[in-house]
């Protein structure tokens, strides 16, 4: 892999999208024939974005990104990750952070960060502290150690952000990591999760059920359809950064919630 | 209540027990013919150790044992694998499989007497027999406890089948293969026994047998030391391991 980084230096080889898909589709194998769950899904992800993908449930959000994770293959259409292809899972390119109890509970804290490295059979030194490093930023250092069962709701999915990024990919994917956390433990994981966003700089695909979460989250909204899923609307988020808890309580947080719901409600 | 305490009434049980023993025959409660006080089963003991007759007969059961278990847990845990892993073959073979299960394996006892004569082979036969199905059964569980959510997060960081099998199936399943392994022990010592005491020439069980039938009562409880104290120590090793390889469970 080294002679391909050399020959294509980074500055060169930054594209300006961090991921890009076009006219996908994606159709099932059904009980009852091919069922399309998919159709028409084009989108663009500029480097250093944040966008989250809201719609009801079977929408289809999750198969989107499990192909842009490389763990499903489309029936039709084009996934650029970082401009190249991606049919099968590339760790050094995307992150994924799952729902929650995706934690290896036979691993400590620690352990599960470095899951991806000692797969890469990266030297135990390096390994480890780049681990530790990746619970620091996540705000865990000193609870390495412990096994998932030990940890909050909360704190197990900082383990699994740390995860995520502890190959340092470009582009992290998001499947509503924050969905099994109450209310409280939500609005703080946004906040950190903005925090840490902003400090590495990544590519976030985020997918979330809360339009609350969305709006606060995200520069831009896409809203999906039913089944089969297709993009409603693309709302772009302007309120400025650092978000902040009182924005939800302004008119504009509130109109663009509202924008959102009205797309998803009509959707039969 | 603190672990000393529990520790300490366990002991205070277990000396009664003991004492208990040891005082009601000799006082003539119980007819010391029918339970022979603790101090002379434990001289018996003693004596039936050093005795060259049954130390031969425990080097065949042990052999018997440990054959036995050597074949059917591997040979059970790849058919449980497979009747997990693949569809066709867990589609046609597993009910049949919970079938036999079900059945008590003793009453095939004189069909291995038959085939096999009421030699080691038979003991062997017949033990790996008794014990093959709780380990199918137990390793098929296994391999379903395993969640299809931990394959896919090792997909994502891109495991190979190699890197999944070893760091994701294995490690879910240690403490269940842990317990099989405990358990199918108990069959297999039960299978081994049930054969020497059935129709044998030689092994423990045979001579615990005898014993009965010529009531030896301090030899027989003797034998019965013996194997408990073999199938006991055994057990609370597997469970040491297992409590070991269990500490991330909540």
């Amino acid at each position: 892999m080294q002679h391909v980084a050399q020959l294509n230096p980074a500055v060169e080889a930054a594209p300006a999208a961090a991921v890009e898909v076009r006219d996908l589709g994606h159709i099932y194998a059904g009980r009852d024939g091919p069922v399309p769950a998919l159709s028409d899904i084009s989108l663009t992800v500029p480097t250093g974005r944040f966008v989250v993908i809201v719609g009801p449930s079977g929408c289809g959000k999750t198969s989107l990104l499990m192909m842009l994770a490389g763990l499903r293959t489309q029936t039709s259409g084009t996934i650029m990750i970082d401009g190249r292809p991606i049919a099968t899972p590339d760790p050094s390119r995307v992150g994924v952070v799952f729902q929650e109890a995706s934690l290896f509970p036979w691993l400590t804290a620690v352990e599960n960060v470095e899951f991806p490295l000692v797969l890469k059979h990266a030297p135990r030194d390096e390994r480890r502290g780049r681990a530790e490093a990746m619970l620091n930023l996540v705000g865990l250092s000193g609870f390495g150690g412990r096994y998932p069962h030990e940890l909050s709701g909360g704190m197990k999915q900082r383990v699994s952000i740390a995860r995520g990024l502890v190959q340092d990919p470009p582009v992290l994917l998001m499947d509503e990591p924050f969905a099994a956390l109450d209310e409280q433990t939500r609005m703080t994981m946004g906040h950190e999760l903005l925090r840490i966003w902003s400090q590495t700089s990544k590519t976030v695909v985020f997918i979330t059920h809360s339009l609350t979460e969305a709006v606060y989250l995200a520069d831009e909204v896409l809203v999906m359809s039913a089944r089969p899923g297709r993009i409603l609307d693309r709302v772009p988020i302007d309120l400025p950064r650092p978000r902040t808890y009182k924005m939800m309580a302004t008119d504009v947080f509130g109109a663009l919630r509202e924008r959102i719901w009205q797309q998803i409600r009509s959707t039969p | 209540m603190s672990r000393a305490a529990v520790i300490l009434i366990r002991i205070a049980i277990l000396a009664v027990f003991l004492g208990a023993w040891e005082v009601l025959p000799r006082a003539g409660i119980v007819n010391p013919m029918l339970l022979p006080p603790f101090s002379t089963v434990l001289l018996t003991l003693g004596e039936i150790l050093g005795r060259a007759d049954f130390r031969e007969a425990m080097a065949v059961t042990t052999a018997e044992v440990l054959i036995a278990f050597v074949i059917a847990v591997p040979l059970g845990g790849a058919i449980g694998v497979l009747a997990a892993e693949n569809e066709y073959f867990g589609a046609i073979f597993k009910p049949m499989l919970f079938y036999v299960f079900s059945i008590p394996k003793s009453i095939f006892l004189p069909m291995f007497i038959l085939v096999f004569g009421i030699g080691f082979q038979q003991k062997v036969a017949y033990a790996t027999f008794s014990t093959i199905f709780i380990v199918i059964m137990s390793a098929s569980a296994a391999v379903e406890s395993v969640k299809s959510d931990y394959v896919l997060v090792a997909q994502s960081y891109g495991a190979t089948r190699a890197q999944i099998l070893r760091r994701i199936y294995i490690p879910s399943m240690m403490p269940i293969l842990l317990e099989t392994l405990r358990i199918s022990m108990i069959f297999n010592f039960t299978g081994v026994m049930i054969a020497e005491m059935y129709a044998s020439r030689t092994g423990v069980g045979h001579m615990i047998a005898n014993w009965g039938e010529n009531f030896m009562l301090p030899q027989l409880f003797a034998g019965v030391i013996v194997l408990a104290v073999a199938a006991m120590a055994f057990n609370e090793l597997v469970r040491t391991l297992e409590a070991r390889c269990s500490t991330w469970r909540s």
